[in-house]
């Protein structure tokens, strides 16, 4: 099979599987759902390991989608290293998640459990289809299908009304992100002439670069008319924003817990929100030229990172502290690509793909065992109870805050030393001592959730007393992502200046060499920062546990309510722009609509009615009153006849 | 010009004239007050025979055939008038007894 007939089938056995489920899913026996569901990623994976080891690449061109005038659209997909990184994410750890989701959604009915998997293999096919593209069109339907995929299995328990609202949110703010990309689209091909990635980065590049293998671009150091390329690197950074739930569009991540659980580990933690940080790296010859946009990638990735682990702290829905995390660590991945360290934003983005769907999954074993309970304060003393699911939970936490060798340390201090040791760049420090201070603020949070979950003694809230551990097929699937944070740190050990570096020397053909080298004693800042958070990891203890150290909150009551108010951006958002809508829909409704419009249609038809009703009241059916009625006539008409003819 | 020699007299065509609106008159009053289908269909008649007899006097004044004519063609009609209202009278009162026009009120709207 050859590279392009392989990377279609990566593609398309997703998208078949989802076709067999709709169509028939909830007809056949369970048992096809729960083999085709999961199967089908798996076997995508395969293909993306094929394609990885056989060093695939290529951009194919399957056929022309759209020929007119001087746009033409081919359908092609584009294999380099990036791509295959992305797909071995998606597909991997997508591939444990949906086969964890036998057992979580085991509860369903047969169409709802045949539905929840169509649902799912939808998602995996359009993400495969936003990191395949080689163009900006199938970008934007990849990128506007995983953003439906989304849609639907946030609502996917439609009887919830907050389900319901929570999918629309995401839904509308998502489709801000859209029309932002779409109108980048539109910058670019008009400035450039080109859809594809690489006639729109030849373009860039100019003519006196040679022709790009592939997508590494010549930089020009100046460039001559980035007026436009700022101007579409902004607007791709919207939907970026929008997608990857980082401020000012963040507000629908959190809500978007509504979904089950497995939908929050793929969808929410480790593949479509990190499309953002997907496309900042494959637009890479656009933001580094862009610098003005470039610098905004690193500011909103700081700020979120910072605002959203500050939020995490007094949350107290697991979910959501996780939901608040991931934003977090995304801004981390964002601070990354936006400094210009995109390999260690990826490196990062697999990383949190690990230990976020890990912590995703145990945290929906642990609301399994809770029979549906989300709230921590109402655990408390698991640990005992749920051993495994407590371990794998403390991994996941562990690698989070960044303990050494877990994963998290590796890709964490791999993306502050970047910043900390960029030359010349008093950005890149400054996004450093934020990461720096998120990076504590991480540990404690992480602590705390950890603490109140699974330390302690049982809540006297708790309805479970003696909780089951999760089936196997529940388990397996969390110990094999915990496994894979402890040792997945091992392959890129740059930030200790040893061993490996296997991701950045595999994403350097597609993003680019590492483009400067950490300094010497960047990673002593970065081994303190960890211990730190560390510690403060061990501090949440005390303070929520054991309870000996007052709750920091206590001193400062007003700074617990803006938390726990998420900063008001709701209310604000709320303020701003919906009830303003809502009055002007209102308005139109009462005073337009209702009194005009329909008072028009509607008066039209009771006038009919009217006339019709009074004028029947001649037809009394007497015969004497028709005769009167004539005889009357022929008189008036003959008095008449008289007049005129005696004028 | 305004008397005519009928028989061998000399009579002025107003008296037809008048005679012709008195059964007209008798003949839509009857119309108007009788209750009896049957009744009201002669009424009719003697309305339509008095317009006949108009359009015959005015006829023979102004030395016109064509009110005479006319008043053939009239008396057709009325012919067939009378044979279509007495039908649909005997079809009515097959199905029951009819003493007052009011009692066909039916199709009042």
């Amino acid at each position: 099979m050859s590279t392009s007939q392989l990377a279609l089938a990566v593609l398309l056995l997703p998208a078949a599987g989802a076709i067999l489920l709709a169509g028939r899913g909830w007809r056949l026996p369970r048992i096809v759902t729960q083999i085709v569901g999961p199967g089908v990623v798996w076997a995508s994976f395969a293909g993306t390991l094929a394609l990885f080891f056989s060093n695939a690449s290529g951009d194919f061109t399957y056929w022309t989608w759209i020929k007119s005038g001087s746009l033409e659209v081919p359908f092609n997909l584009l294999v380099d290293n990036l791509s295959i990184f992305m797909c071995l994410v998606i597909t991997g750890v997508g591939g444990l998640i949906v086969t964890y989701s036998v057992g979580y959604m085991e509860h369903e009915d047969g169409p709802s459990y045949a539905r929840f998997f169509t649902y799912m293999d939808v998602f995996i096919f359009s993400m495969l289809l936003l990191v395949l593209a080689g163009n900006l069109v199938f970008l934007i339907v990849g990128w506007a299908m995983v953003g439906l995929s989304s849609y639907l299995l946030i609502g996917f328990w439609y009887q919830r009304r907050s389900a319901v609202l929570a999918a629309r949110k995401a839904f509308v703010m998502n489709v801000i992100g859209d029309v932002g990309m779409i109108l980048g689209a539109f910058v670019l091909f008009v400035t450039y002439h080109a859809i594809t990635y690489a006639g729109v980065f030849k373009g860039i590049a100019g003519p006196s670069c040679p022709p790009p293998s592939l997508l590494v671009t010549c930089f020009r150091p100046i460039p001559t008319d980035s007026g436009p390329l700022e101007l579409a690197a902004f607007l791709l950074l919207v939907g970026a924003v929008a997608k990857s739930a980082q401020l000012p569009l963040h507000t629908w991540l959190p809500d978007a817990m509504e979904g089950p659980t497995p939908v929050s580990a793929l969808i929410h933690a480790a593949t479509m929100v990190t499309a953002g940080v997907y496309l900042i790296g494959r637009m890479h010859p656009i933001y580094d030229l862009a610098s003005y946009a470039h610098g905004a990638v690193a500011i909103i990735g700081a700020a979120t990172a910072l605002f959203a682990a500050t939020i995490a702290i007094v949350q107290t829905d697991i979910k959501r502290v996780l939901a608040y995390s991931t934003m977090s660590q995304i801004g981390y991945m964002f601070l990354a690509v936006g400094i210009g360290a995109y390999s260690a934003g990826f490196f990062h983005l697999l990383a949190h793909a690990f230990f976020k769907a890990l912590l995703f999954m145990a945290a929906g074993n642990v609301i399994h065992a809770m029979h549906d309970e989300q709230d921590m304060r109402k655990f408390g003393g698991l640990f005992r109870q749920l051993p495994r699911t407590s371990w794998s939970f403390l991994i996941g936490s562990l690698a989070l805050v960044g303990v050494i060798p877990l994963v998290g340390f590796f890709s964490k201090e791999q993306i502050l030393g970047a910043a900390l040791s960029k030359p010349d760049d008093t950005l890149a420090l400054a996004v450093w001592v934020v990461g720096a201070v998120t990076a504590l603020i991480t540990g404690f949070y992480t602590g705390r959730m950890w603490w109140m979950a699974f330390g302690g003694k049982p809540s006297p809230e708790r309805a479970v007393e003696h909780p089951h551990e999760a089936r196997l097929v529940m388990l397996v699937p969390v110990v094999i992502l915990a496994a894979l944070s402890v040792v997945g740190g091992f392959i890129q050990m740059r930030a200790l200046g040893i061993g490996p570096s296997a991701v950045s020397d595999f994403l350097a053909s597609a993003v680019g060499p590492v483009r400067w080298e950490e300094g010497g004693g960047v990673v002593m800042v970065g081994l303190v920062t960890m211990v730190l958070a560390a510690l403060l990891f061990l501090a949440a203890y005390r303070v929520y546990v054991v309870r000996s150290w007052k709750a920091w909150s206590a001193n400062v009551p007003w700074a617990q309510r803006l938390l726990e108010r998420k900063y008001y951006f709701d209310e604000i958002y709320a303020a701003v722009f919906v009830r303003p809508m809502d009055a002007i829909a209102g308005f139109g409704m009462r005073d337009i609509e209702e009194p005009i419009l329909d008072g028009a249609v509607v008066g039209t038809g009771h006038a009919a009615v009217v006339g019709a009703s009074s004028l029947s009241l001649t037809q009394s059916g007497y015969f004497r009153n028709y005769v009167l009625v004539f005889v009357g006539g022929a008189i008036v008409a003959a008095v008449l006849v008289l007049i005129r003819s005696g004028s | 010009m305004s008397s005519m020699t009928i028989g061998g007299s000399q009579l002025d065509a107003s008296w037809f004239l008048i005679l012709g609106a008195i059964l007209f008159t008798i003949g839509a009053a009857g119309v108007l007050v009788r209750r009896n289908p049957l009744v009201i269909l002669i009424c009719i008649e003697l309305m339509l025979n008095a317009v006949n007899l108009t359009l015959i006097v005015f006829s023979r004044q102004l030395e016109n055939i064509e009110g005479q004519l006319f008043a053939l063609m009239s008396m057709t009609v009325a012919a067939a008038e009378a044979v279509v209202g007495l039908a649909i009278l005997v079809d009515i009162f097959h199905v029951r007894d009819v003493e007052d026009i009011d009692e066909l009120s039916e199709l009042k709207g």
